[in-house]
């Protein structure tokens, strides 16, 4: 029996446990008794995180497509290929015909390679990941706003705090250690408003539910901040001494009347003073948000509007307050952090920053790196259909069941020149690869995540990764040598470490002997920094915090005669993502084994459907088949579907209209029709 | 009964790695105790009950039952090296001794006994708890116990495996040793004793509204953890891993706060809320389980309700259900 501490490779929260072994097999896994966030507890995401490892479809070797059928291929033959293939495309159409997926589930050191690689080797900014799907607007709005696209507090805060505002955020089936906080916090006096219009478990808990019509929260929270500025419920000294534009947020509050709010919001008057009166009269308040926040076409005004809420009430840079965006994947913040995006480098630094390329030029050894920033994930289908990328190389992503309009997306990848998809799994991504790379999962290899408090943290390998795989550091650096450039050697994952602090200021004291125990918040910028727990103390990272007032827009689509609902996206408690992992352990696939689609009550009887009756669901962009759960988790005219199931894909649905300043999908909000399939 | 310095146990535990595989106590470096190899971190035998539950090492979260192959399932080649495993409080022999009971009732289940017959158990006790705290002897329900009188181990070998790993020793303990013994083993049931039985005939006697199982039931996030370190929960889910010319059929640790775990495959649920499985968690223990065992299945031990992260384990809802009902 080997016991191995290690990070939960599932969500932001960030639990860590052992991985429990024998004979080079993982049997289990026990919680920390000692981790400041998990608290000896986990979800039961956590509890099953060694199930899916030695599971018989893992990819064990690299695969070739030969004859139209991927075929086991040698690591030489495997690799070479994809160098090939991708200088072939560059040479022909451009340094920008490829672009570089990166990973939010990929260690802090893979995605400093997996960017380095796509920068100082090919030459493109074309690098995104995930992030761009779920987090892409609280990273322009607060950077706009505060200077810092991160949660601003601790997760502890939630201990230490009179009121918490949870807006877009599922917190107990999304981050559950979070949840569980909440529902802890709420136990010991804190008072609770929830903004959604589903009834969520947090609900039950909550002193106000706002069901709020989908799509309009800056209606909302634009409400809200009228009736605090009103009643002069605003916090003076803070807005007089922290932050600048505030006029020009009070002029456009001004016409939100509760009256008015409460017509686009679909809720009463006396629900929005109330939140107002409630959030405003507290010394200290958190808000928590998530994706019911970002994943709209104007996801960015949003944040905008709940940076505003906080400086109008003087929460931010205190104990028990802030604006705490919840990241989903348990490494996309460090996916953000270590600049796989194409715009930044490491540490949020510019591209278009002169100084800072040459800053990394000479780093890594190179005469110039380049300077327009790349292309967003989102806008990669599009600029493919468009002709304009030829070649992509995807690591540890599964767009088909994760980005919007699925049939788009299928059309897109199966017509690029070269598709190379990184994986531990054959994905339904990976299965229209030309070149498949079998990858070690969490539990076999070694580096950093950071969790949703910008909590630095190691994993640790406890068995090694099946028939050839490697981990993806690994396979970069190799493809890197095979590109001819020599600037990729690492022994081990602490050295990449060293190489992305020296060049990351808010990673600059992060070493891996100093994140034993429990790890380092950022910033971090020396070996004798403790690490922040909390944000601008003092002042705002950009020096005031700006207040950005923003107009109401509406969704992009919204139901009309032929498309009635307005169908919503998200997750469940038992499923990850793409569902690759999770529908591969026993319980957790019990759980939920199919799709489903949540109508209510209400909508069901006038459609003549019943609980778990078959149902065809159509929008514009296609149609699905799945389960009907009748239930008045949701309200009359809305339904719900969660995007884990290649069979019944909620994204065959969805709407690829994007915000114009995050690129973010506007997966909350599209309109279909349900039938009933006789 | 024995004495033993920190020094001499450290002797003898030394001397049992030839013919056992030792798994104790030990500290990690996050500051976890768990049981494991001293290979892997220092003993750390003071601090009380451990949080993951040492039945583990015969009931593992997730075991093979079976490999087949073209050829048939082949037996199992593996030579079995005994366990001897000490960390086990009172209350988590307690524990053992009900579910050796349970997988050996009717039918001998034999993936829990194929460690376990050969194991030598070790019992912990004494002025080890947390913070000093005592922790009443076991007085049996293992091979032996070592009880911590504050600055040595009194050893007390109660079965003959027992007796005969520490025959070498004599008799060495002091009369004032033995005397703190006897009064530790004189300690009246404590407080969440008395909750607990309470709980249990308010529960027998149908006089817990369901209301109250609906208010828990919201409170519950279905982690699991509650059934997963609970040493008395022996429910599991079984699944087959087929590939080529291979099956591979594995248990693990289930749980009945799952919806999943009841559900029929017409989709009709018995256990079809958050309320009625809350209900059910608590209830088999203090209720179901005296009917048809003659002992309350709960003996206190402490996992739930330390790894529950919204604060429902089972002393905190028998504390509840009593302040509230009765
Ligand atoms: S709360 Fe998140 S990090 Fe913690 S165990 Fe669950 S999935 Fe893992
Ligand atoms: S205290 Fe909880 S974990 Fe321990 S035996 Fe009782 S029910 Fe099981
Ligand atoms: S540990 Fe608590 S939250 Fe988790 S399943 Fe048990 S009762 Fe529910």
């Amino acid at each position: 029996m080997k016991r191995t501490l290690t990070v939960c490779p599932y969500c932001g929260v960030g639990c860590t446990f052992y991985l429990v072994s024998d004979k080079g097999r993982l049997v289990g896994v026990e919680p920390s008794a000692t981790h400041p966030v998990s608290r000896g507890g986990l979800c039961v995401k956590g509890w099953n995180a060694y199930a899916f490892v030695h599971h018989p479809d893992r990819l064990t070797t690299p695969l070739v497509r030969r004859d139209g059928l991927l075929c086991p291929a040698s690591w030489d033959e495997a690799l070479n290929l994809v160098i090939e293939k991708l200088q072939a495309i560059q040479a022909k159409h451009g340094r920008d015909a490829v672009m570089f997926a990166s990973s939010a589930k990929a260690t802090n050191e893979e995605n400093f390679l997996l960017m380095k690689l796509a920068r100082a080797v090919f030459g493109t900014n074309n690098i995104d990941h995930c992030a761009r799907l779920c987090h892409s607007s609280t990273v322009t709005g607060l950077a706009e706003t505060f200077g810092s696209g991160a949660m601003t507090n601790s997760i502890s805060c939630l201990d230490q705090t009179e009121v918490i505002l949870v807006i877009g955020s599922n917190t107990t089936e999304q981050h559950p250690l979070i949840g569980s906080r909440i529902l802890n916090a709420v136990r010991n006096g804190v008072r609770l408003i929830v903004a959604d219009n589903r009834r969520i478990r947090l609900a039950r808990h909550a002193e106000l539910h706002l069901r709020h019509k989908n799509g309009s929260d800056v209606a909302l929270l634009n409400g809200i901040m009228h009736v605090i500025i009103s009643e002069g419920l605003t916090d003076r000294d803070f807005i007089a001494a922290r932050t600048e534009n505030y006029d020009a947020l009070a002029k456009s509050v001004a016409e939100w009347t509760p009256e008015r709010s409460a017509d686009a919001t679909g809720l009463k008057a006396d629900e929005i003073i109330a939140t107002a009166r409630l959030f405003a009269g507290a010394e200290r308040a958190m808000i928590v948000y998530s994706m019911g926040i970002t994943q709209h076409s104007h996801g960015v005004d949003n944040v905008r509007c709940i940076a505003s809420l906080a400086m109008l009430t003087g929460n931010v840079g205190r104990t028990g307050t802030g604006v705490n965006p919840l990241r989903g994947q348990n490494n996309v913040q460090g996916g953000c952090d270590m600049g796989a995006l194409p715009d930044l480098y490491s540490g949020y630094q510019k591209v278009s920053d002169q100084k800072i390329r040459d800053k990394f030029a000479r780093a890594w050894g190179v005469d110039e790196l380049p300077e327009s920033p790349g292309l967003p994930l989102t806008r990669a289908m599009d600029a493919a259909s468009a002709g304009h990328l030829q070649g992509m190389f995807i690591m540890g992503e599964n767009p088909m069941l994760s980005d919007p309009d699925q049939g788009h997306a299928r059309k897109v990848l199966e017509n690029l020149e070269l598709l190379v998809v990184q994986d531990i799994f054959l994905t339904e991504t990976a299965a229209l690869a030309d070149i498949v790379l079998p990858a070690a999962c969490y539990a076999e290899k070694e580096g950093t995540f950071t969790n949703t408090e910008r909590r630095v943290q190691r994993l640790h390998k406890a068995v090694a990764p099946p028939g050839t795989a490697r981990a993806d550091w690994e396979i970069i650096c190799d493809l890197a040598e095979r590109a001819g450039y020599p600037g990729m050697r690492y022994n081990n994952t602490a050295e990449i470490m060293n190489e992305a602090a020296a060049l990351t200021p808010i990673y600059g004291g992060i070493t891996d002997d100093r994140l034993d125990q429990h790890g380092l918040q950022w910033p971090c910028p020396d070996s004798s920094h403790p690490g922040t727990p909390i944000l601008h103390l003092d002042h705002f990272t950009r020096g005031r915090g700006r207040f950005s007032p923003v107009t109401h827009r509406l969704p992009a689509e919204l139901p009309d005669e032929q498309y009635p609902f307005v169908l919503t996206t998200g997750r469940t408690y038992f499923h990850w993502h793409t569902g690759s992992m999770t529908r591969r352990t026993h319980l957790l696939h019990r759980e939920e084994p199919r799709s489903f689609i949540e109508l209510h009550p209400d909508d069901a009887a006038r459609i003549g459907v019943r609980d778990r009756d078959k149902l065809l669901v159509i929008s514009r962009r296609g149609q699905v088949h799945t389960e009907a759960r009748v239930t008045a988790m949701v309200i009359p005219g809305v339904v719900f579907m969660p995007f884990h199931f290649a069979e019944g894909a909620a994204n065959a649905l969805t709407n690829n209209i994007l915000d114009p300043e995050s690129s973010i999908p506007e997966f909350k909000v599209c309109a279909v029709s349900v039938e009933k399939l006789l | 009964m024995i004495k033993l310095t920190s020094d001499q146990l450290d002797q003898f535990i030394t001397s049992l790695a030839e013919m056992w595989e030792v798994r104790l106590p030990i500290l990690l470096s996050d500051g976890t105790r768990i049981i494991g190899s001293l290979k892997d971190g220092p003993l750390a035998l003071l601090g009380g009950a451990i949080l993951s539950k040492p039945t583990a090492a015969f009931f593992p979260q997730h075991g093979t039952v079976f490999i087949a192959t073209e050829d048939g399932v082949p037996e199992s080649t593996d030579s079995l090296q005994p366990i001897f495993i000490l960390g086990f409080t009172p209350r988590d022999l307690a524990c053992l001794r009900f579910i050796d009971r349970f997988f050996a009732d009717g039918f001998c289940d034999d993936l829990y006994f194929h460690q376990r017959k050969s194991a030598v158990v070790a019992g912990i006790s004494g002025y080890c708890g947390p913070y000093g705290s005592l922790l009443a002897p076991a007085g049996g329900d293992c091979d032996l116990e070592f009880f911590w009188e504050g600055s040595s181990w009194l050893v007390i070998p109660y079965s003959s495996a027992g007796k005969a790993l520490v025959a070498e020793f004599t008799d060495s303990a002091p009369p004032e040793a033995e005397n703190r013994y006897r009064q530790a083993v004189m300690t009246p049931p404590d407080e969440n004793e008395r909750f607990l039985r309470r709980a249990s005939e308010l529960l027998r006697g149908n006089s817990v509204p369901d209301s109250f199982w609906v208010e828990i039931g919201d409170r519950c996030i279905a982690c699991t953890g509650c059934n997963l370190a609970c040493p008395t929960c022996t429910c599991f889910g079984v699944q087959d891993w087929r590939s080529a010319k291979r099956v591979e059929r594995s248990r693990m640790w289930d749980s009945c706060q799952l919806d999943g775990f009841m559900r029929e495959a017409s989709g009709h649920n018995p256990l079809g809320s958050e309320a009625e499985r809350s209900r059910r968690r608590i209830h088999h223990k203090l209720a179901a389980d005296p009917e048809k065992w003659g002992e309350i299945s709960c003996f206190l031990c402490g996992r739930c309700d330390a790894v529950c992260p919204t604060g429902i384990g089972i002393i905190a809802v028998a504390r509840e259900l009593v302040t509230r009902f009765g």
